[in-house]
């Protein structure tokens, strides 16, 4: 069996110059200049991608590598999923050497084993090329100087499941198709076969669209990139890039400088795995000493018969999104900023698996839940900072059956908008759809999915007293009801009914998920972990009550008037002002006569104080 | 009403900005006349009123005479724009589909900040509790699948009276469909509350879907809806006691003008008109000089606004436009802003200089302007690069510290760099031009064009100044900056053509269409734009109309307007047609087709296009042709290589084919246009300084 060495590859790689003549002016320019390429590299894939998870929902991260693999500049969809862009790269520079990586080439990967996410993730990447600097060579000699990689989610990716996410596969291969490393472009020339490989093994037809519309991202940024180097010349374009990763570093240990000395724990569960194996435990022990950062795993969960695991580069993914939500937005996203954390995560556990073991499940949890366990850890020492940047999703729900429209069968990936799992801040009461990670979704609505699927959107309203209580409040989750127009089936994983998000400094978390097929009818099935094809009639519902997010600081603390203030926007009902804020009532919400007994709420909890 | 655009009388365009508002006039004898005077931000109308007086002044007759001789007053206003910055529209609520009550707040998802969990939610046109939740339902054709509960609608507005609203937005899933259950609320509402000061219909405001859009957008139509009609009110008011009798005509977030009466029930298309102006006014001064394919750049105080231009038109950008926090579901002339202006302030940070985006604004300003500005400023670094004149600047009425500046610069970057001042301006010139330059990357990146293939119209207080670089920086090797730049965007309003942009909604497969009921629509389409356009006295000849079907492949998120050549003529085979010229656009636009896959009908839309009058020239041109005559000496200016000793013109006297040689700095009232060494400018008979980079 194939193994490769991810934390070894994720591992520090040296400086390409050693002396930097280059001006921070001119670093900065070449900064900018880098990063509005990722930017351009991204709209491309938008402007010319075929289908909606890529031109609408943003979920691509594009990025500027250095020759050895180290990220230079990014522009990102979904910060928890970027850094899975650098690694399939380093594994392709070792695996097939730097010779193999020859100007006007296009590289496919999207193996989690060598570096990626999850299979549906298909990074693409080609070398940046420009003319040899006059002290290195003195012909026309041109060599490597910068690596321009794309990633992009897809909606299939071949294996037992439609859609991508095979919960129940016992092992990767029923997944879907890996590809460590393939060459798609040889020198400017397509390999068709490779191609045709790559398209055989997709559902999807328009797939191998998607995958030009990459391929043609990485060649702009290539003609792009091309132009700056010979504008500014290869030493300054290559000490531009140290000069910005030790910036960043710079400015990620002024940071860490900043917090308290200390080592700081904190645990963290997924209710179970698909198979429906109890308590996926998450360990963390961060360790702040000066400017150093640690970050270790140790003592997370070690149970082979489990079938929910993060590779070790979706682990640094979630650890580096959570930290970066952690620090002032400002700091560039780049080697220097992730070189910085020192992480530790043994072979074995669930967060750095053997290779093999199936992901679809565990990309997403434990994947997200150690940007919640990280946040938990840290929130005595950063309360302000101390926000997860996670969900609580499980899997999107796929309801799959034939429309009568078309007489074709539909795949539905309920990929309409929600609320859930968004937890308060310090100072702020949470507010939106989810947390701000998540901020460049785009998500579908009922007006166009009701005119693309056989199903009636009944509503999705925020939940009274789903919020988790605080200070600060938690945000409500949806009330989500769905009836489907046709027969059809189920498949979907929940987690976060035992488990809902963490309240942070005293606050209380949020209200559990709870997800009910054919809701409302003679035989509701609620779903204990996972629905495995479960069928629902014409006409019956399912009601998905998504969890809400988690409170922030003592709910006795927060201000009567805001409790006032929920309770007429019912956010939070009349009842629970009383038993979770201690805040006494009168009047009526009917008439609006609702006012706060100031005497009585004192009273009231300075005894629940006590 | 007068006999309009007989090019017989005064026509004016007015833009009321932040700080000034602007006049452009152009008199029966085809001069033009540019004008400013103090914004009056209570009442706008107050500041127009003395701008018009001003021009009265200046002619040597009375406002009343003036305003006879008038024959169109063109207006672009920030009214709309204010009310949303400063959230003081009228107080809001919602009728809104049960089970849909909440889709303002959630947005899709979308947060503006994603790197920040701190960042704060919008402030809220209608909190919740002035959110009701309504009992009905239609199906996505429009088929009623819950009636509506008029009942539960007589509640709500009693409910949203209790709470003390005034104006009122109800938004039905698919309306735009049907629209029967809102207009039924809608009668309601009136019932009801007889003084309501606003009902907006979403179907009314915009007749598409999605519901998170259009709920947004009418939400923002209805907050800020009473205010437009109050402040149009005022100035129609104000200019009847003037003596004014001819149109009134406003300028709208699309680049088109129309009467007061079609804006008022769409308030929101007047959001942003302010930059279209702009841009309105760069393409007219592009085309006289037969440049139409352009990206124009608008530097002031604290923002960078790029357009891209092809074929003499703005690119109009129909979705995903968001203004101050909410979806604007109005087609608009994409103009998008960054935060580099001459305010800009300069730091250093772990051994890195940073330009911006935090700004000094006009207020405390550049150190140089000695107002208590302390941080460094990008026109600090104008300043100390010998730029931007000390003692003429503002037409003379400010004078700068260029020694405050130098210290500044010297303590907050160069000192911290550890290099001497002159670099650490010239540092600061080069961020902030590069700066500029990614940004307007961007912007042609997401119209997948190429910079080296336009030329660039560079204006605002600072474009003449910075033009150069940020040309230079992309590969453009033309700039035009046209002496109207000061006011362009009264230019721009006063020169824009009507535009009616009106849609209705038909969302069928395209293989199950019914060609009667795209006749019917078709036709309602041409009878409601006849009739918005009947008070425009415009001829037929001059009017341009524009049908086209609304089409996606299923699935897909946004619509393509797709020609209906036939018209109302339309037949069984012309639908064939229309899916193959679907195909061929959406290859053409965005690099594929399904062609085996039945493209979706979305609705049909109409565009007429009125055309205005256009003026010869855009400027008062001076009569030196022989450049060295305007001369007025020479001053030290830096361009990365030592002090060059930089010759000074007077602009206002050069006249049309004077040529200036770089490095030059020719100083107009408002602005300077920098001219690089190696870099020539011809000033053409138009009233455009053509620039030719090295």
């Amino acid at each position: 069996m194939t193994h490769v060495d991810l934390v070894r590859l994720a591992g520090s790689r040296g400086r390409l110059s050693e002396h930097a003549t280059v001006d921070p002016v001119t670093a900065e320019v070449i900064r900018g200049t880098m990063e509005t390429v990722c930017f351009e590299m991204a709209t491309y894939v938008s402007r010319t991608a075929t289908t909606p998870i890529l031109n609408q929902s943003n979920e691509r991260n594009a990025t500027i590598l250095d020759a050895q693999g180290r990220l230079a500049a990014l522009s990102v969809g979904i910060p928890q999923f970027m850094l899975t862009s650098t690694l399939p790269v380093r594994f392709a520079l070792e695996f097939l050497g730097v010779e193999e990586f020859r100007e006007g080439d296009v590289f496919v990967a999207n193996d989690p084993y060598h570096g990626g996410g999850h299979l549906p993730d298909y990074n693409v990447f080609a070398p940046i090329y420009a003319a040899a600097a006059p002290d290195e060579a003195d012909d026309d000699t041109r060599r490597m100087v910068l690596i321009a990689s794309i990633q992009c989610h897809h909606g299939d990716t071949g294996g037992g499941v439609p859609g991508g996410y095979n919960v129940t596969a016992t092992d990767l291969w029923g997944e879907g198709v890996r590809w460590p490393v393939v060459k798609v472009i040889d020198q400017g020339v397509e390999r068709r076969d490779v191609l045709y490989a790559l398209q055989a093994n997709n559902r999807i037809p328009d797939y191998i669209g998607d995958l030009r519309a990459q391929i043609g991202a990485a060649q702009l940024a290539a003609i792009r990139m091309a132009d700056v180097i010979d504008h500014y010349g290869i030493h300054a374009v290559e000490e531009s890039v140290d000069f910005m990763i030790d910036y960043a570093a710079r400015r990620f240990r002024e940071e860490v400088t900043a917090w308290p000395d200390g080592e700081y724990e904190a645990d963290a569960y997924v209710d179970h795995d698909p198979l429906g194996n109890p308590d996926v435990h998450l360990h963390v022990k961060i360790t702040v000493a000066g400017d150093e950062l640690t970050i270790d795993f140790t003592g997370s969960d070690m149970r082979q018969e489990l079938q929910a695991w993060s590779t070790f580069g979706n682990t640094r993914g979630y650890t580096v999104g959570q930290i970066a939500a952690m620090m002032d937005p400002e700091i560039p996203k780049n080697e220097g900023f992730f070189d910085q954390i020192k992480l530790v995560v043994p072979q074995g556990c669930v967060l750095n698996p053997a290779p093999g073991k199936p992901v679809s499940a565990g990309t997403h949890h434990p994947g997200a839940d150690v940007g919640e366990v990280i946040a938990v850890a840290m929130q005595n020492v950063l309360p302000d900072k101390a926000v997860p940047q996670t969900y609580k999703t499980g899997i999107p729900t796929i309801i799959v059956g034939v429309d009568p429209r078309t007489g074709a069968t539909f795949t539905d990936h309920s990929a309409e908008v929600y609320a859930g799992w968004c937890n308060a801040a310090k100072g702020m009461d949470a507010w939106g759809a989810q947390a701000a990670s998540f901020g460049n979704l785009w998500k579908a609505t009922a007006e166009f999915n009701e005119s693309l699927f056989p199903h009636i959107q009944w509503g999705r309203d925020y939940r009274t007293d789903s919020g988790g209580p605080g200070q600060w409040r938690g945000l409500c989750g949806s009330h989500y009801v769905k009836e489907v127009c046709v027969d059809a089936k189920v498949y979907t994983y929940v987690v976060g009914m035992k488990y809902p998000m963490p309240g942070i400094c005293g606050g209380k978390p949020g209200a559990p998920n709870e997800l009910i097929i054919r809701y409302q009818s003679d035989d509701p099935f609620k779903v204990q972990h996972t629905a495995d094809w479960v069928p629902i009639a014409a006409g019956q519902k399912l009601q998905y009550n998504y969890g809400g997010g988690g409170g922030w600081g003592n709910p006795l603390d927060r201000d009567p008037q805001a409790v006032l203030d929920d309770v007429l926007d019912e956010y939070v009902s009349f009842e629970a002002a009383t038993s979770d804020y201690g805040v006494v009532l009168t009047g009526s919400l009917d008439d609006l006569t609702v006012a706060v007994d100031e005497a009585a709420t004192e009273q009231l909890r300075a005894e629940r104080r006590n | 009403m007068k006999e309009s655009a007989t090019g017989m009388g005064y026509r004016v365009g007015v833009d009321v900005g932040g700080t000034f508002t602007d006049l452009i006039c152009v008199t029966p004898a085809g001069e033009v006349v540019l004008d400013k005077t103090p914004s009056t931000p209570e009442d706008q109308s107050i500041g127009v009123m003395t701008g018009l007086n001003q021009l009265s002044e200046r002619f040597g007759i009375s406002l009343h005479d003036f305003c006879a001789d008038l024959d169109i007053l063109v207006h672009g206003t920030t009214t709309a724009d204010n009310t949303m910055i400063e959230m003081t529209g009228a107080p809001t609520g919602l009728l809104v589909t049960e089970g849909h009550r909440d889709e303002i707040e959630m947005r899709r998802v979308h947060k503006e900040e994603i790197w920040d969990p701190s960042y704060p939610a919008p402030p809220p046109i209608a909190r919740r509790r002035a959110r009701i939740a309504i009992p009905e339902r239609l199906d996505f054709q429009g088929k009623v699948i819950l009636p509506l509960d008029e009942d539960a609608v007589r509640k709500g507005v009693q409910r949203l009276k209790a709470l003390g609203v005034r104006s009122i937005a109800v938004m039905f899933l698919f309306s735009f469909v049907n629209s029967e259950h809102e207009r039924r609320a809608g009668e309601i509402v009136r019932e009801e509350y007889p003084d309501v000061e606003h009902v907006s219909l979403s179907h009314e405001v915009m007749a598409k879907g999605p519901e998170f859009e259009r709920v947004s957008t009418t939400l923002v139509n209805a907050y800020v809806a009473p205010k437009i009609a109050w402040y149009v009110n005022q100035l129609q008011e104000n200019l009847r006691v003037a003596g004014y009798g001819g149109p009134l005509l406003i300028m709208q977030s699309t680049g088109g003008v129309m009467p007061p009466e079609y804006v008022s029930k769409r308030a929101v298309s007047l959001l942003a008109s302010g930059p279209t102006g702009g841009v309105m006014g760069a393409a007219l001064a592009a085309s006289k000089v037969g440049v139409l394919n352009f990206v124009s750049v608008d530097m002031g105080g604290t923002s960078f606004d790029v357009c891209l231009v092809r074929g003499g038109r703005p690119e109009i950008k129909t979705d995903w436009n968001w203004r101050y926090r909410y979806y604007i579901g109005m087609p608009m002339v994409d103009v998008q802003s960054v935060g580099a202006g001459g305010g800009s302030i300069a730091r250093v940070r772990q051994g890195a200089l940073l330009v911006g985006p935090e700004s000094a604004g006009s207020l405390p300003g550049p150190v140089s302007y000695g107002r208590g500005g302390t941080h460094p400023t990008v026109t600090d670094a104008d300043v100390v690069l010998g730029y931007i004149p000390t003692e003429s600047f503002a037409g003379g009425r400010m004078k700068l510290d260029v020694d405050a500046a130098r210290a500044a610069i010297q303590a907050d970057v160069a000192d911290p760099l550890g290099v001497d001042v002159i670099d650490a301006a010239w540092g600061i010139e080069r961020i902030v031009n590069a700066n500029m330059a990614n940004a307007t990357r961007r912007v042609l990146a997401s119209h997948g064009a190429d910079p080296r293939t336009l030329a660039m119209i560079a204006f605002g207080g600072n474009g003449a100044v910075h033009a150069w670089a940020v040309a230079k920086e992309l590969g453009i090797d033309r700039v035009l900056v046209p002496k109207a730049a000061p006011a362009f965007s009264a230019l721009g309003v006063l020169v824009a053509d009507y535009v009616v942009d009106v849609v209705r909604a038909y969302v069928v497969p395209l293989s199950q269409v019914d060609v009667a009921r795209i006749r019917s629509l078709l036709s309602d389409l041409q009878e409601e734009a006849g009739k918005e356009l009947d008070p425009t006295g415009l001829s037929d000849a001059d009017i341009d109309v524009g049908l086209y079907a609304q089409m996606c492949y299923p699935g897909q998120n946004f619509d393509m307007s797709v020609p209906l050549l036939e018209g109302p003529a339309i037949d069984e085979p012309g639908l064939l047609d229309l899916a193959d010229r679907f195909h061929n656009q959406h290859e053409a636009e965005r690099g594929f087709a399904f062609r085996n896959q039945q493209p979706l009908l979305r609705g049909v839309r109409l565009i007429a296009r009125g055309r205005t009058p256009k003026p010869d020239h855009l400027a008062e041109l001076g009569t030196v042709t022989l450049a060295d005559s305007s001369r007025t000496g020479t001053r030290p200016a830096y361009f990365g290589n030592g002090f060059i000793d930089t010759a000074v013109f007077d602009g206002t006297r050069l006249g049309p084919g004077a040529e200036v040689q770089g490095p030059a700095l020719i100083e107009e009232p408002f602005t300077v246009v920098v001219v690089p060494p190696g870099g020539q400018a011809r000033l053409d008979d138009t009233g455009n300084y053509q620039l030719d980079l090295p």
